[in-house]
């Protein structure tokens, strides 16, 4: 009851208050929602993409490479 | 002939009159309903002949008694006092409320909760703009007519940039001289698709090529593939520091598009 009413008066209460409730929820929401799309892509594509084979292929070159 | 009992003006509390309603316009029976037979003699045997169906001229005759309705929970008397309207919505709602309902409770899960959809609508329009606006950008056609410069300065010696230009990557290496000596020492008999360094280059510091593989179009790996240049991972394709096949599946050596130097601006112009 006291957690209700105190998030109530911190969030909620004023109209200014509650409007920046939402944007920067919607910011979190936002970069949340991306972060989890995004691993549940790379999860579904796992082995096959450049990220995930790039070792085999950077790390023997440089032998002859003159850097 | 109303109920006495109920003083609200609600009148579907009230009992229907006796007798036929008003606007039934059949023959009423003008003596009291105790003495005039129901049904005359004549009739009377007709039917138990099996002469006449008993069909009637009104289906149901209006009776002294109304289902009265209640409301699902009527208070007592005792509990409203006698001369309330038992069947008023009970002013004093707190009996209907749940034994652990909390107002402060409740009020914030109501405005958590228009702020969960207002937050989610929100990241939605602004991809919904941004999306809008994005459609404004210069088109693939704008795009295609395009040329690029590439500052020189901006590429040390022995690196490599990806520009793009057309909507493909263009791979430009300021190389060393080293490089353009291993490049020269090549003999052309060991080549797929001979072609001299010279050819190739307008300086032989700067290589400038389209940086997609002859075989199926991949983009090759800068400073990779067994020969020091580019390598391309879908199949294999090993390409030498003047991006010359060597190795692998693809036909022809990689393409150099019309490019100009702008000595003036130390730039290089693709295009």
């Amino acid at each position: 009851m006291a957690l209700t009413t105190s998030v109530y008066n911190l969030f909620f209460r004023r109209s200014s208050s509650f409007m920046f409730t939402v944007f920067a929820g919607a910011f979190v929401f936002e970069a949340a929602f991306d972060t989890v799309a995004d691993g549940a892509w790379d999860y579904m594509n796992r082995g096959r993409q450049w990220k995930d084979i790039r070792h085999k292929y950077i790390n023997a070159a440089p032998a002859e490479e003159s850097e | 002939m109303a109920s006495k009992a109920v003083t609200s003006s609600r009148t579907w509390f009230t009992s229907a009159p006796l007798g036929a309603p008003k606007s039934f316009k059949g023959p009423i029976p003008s003596a009291s309903p105790a003495k005039a037979p129901l049904l005359s003699s004549s009739i009377r045997a007709s039917v138990i002949g099996g002469k006449v169906s008993a069909r009637t001229s009104f289906t149901a005759r209006p009776g002294s008694v109304v289902q009265q309705r209640f409301y699902a929970a009527r208070p007592s008397v005792s509990a409203i006092g006698a001369n309330e309207n038992p069947f008023a919505p009970p002013k004093d709602q707190e009996a209907y409320k749940a034994k652990d309902y909390d107002e402060n409770g409740s009020r914030t899960f109501a405005y958590f909760m228009m702020g969960t959809y207002s937050f989610i609508g929100a990241a939605a329009a602004k991809n919904l703009v941004t999306n809008y606006l994005v459609h404004f950008s210069a088109s693939a056609d704008v795009l295609a007519l395009a040329k690029v410069e590439v500052d020189m300065a901006s590429i040390p010696e022995g690196k490599n940039a990806v520009i793009k230009w057309r909507g493909k990557p263009v791979f430009v290496r300021h190389r060393t001289e080293d490089e353009i000596a291993e490049a020269n020492s090549v003999q052309m008999s060991e080549l797929r698709d001979p072609e001299t360094d010279a050819d190739r280059t307008k300086k032989p510091e700067w290589l400038v090529m389209m940086g997609v593989c002859t075989h199926l179009g991949c983009v090759p790996i800068g400073e990779a593939g067994e020969y020091g240049g580019w390598f391309c991972p879908c199949h294999g394709s090993h390409y030498d520091i003047s991006g010359r096949i060597r190795k692998g599946p693809a036909p022809l050596n990689l393409e150099i598009p019309q490019y100009d130097f702008n000595e003036g601006e130390g730039k290089i112009v693709i295009g």
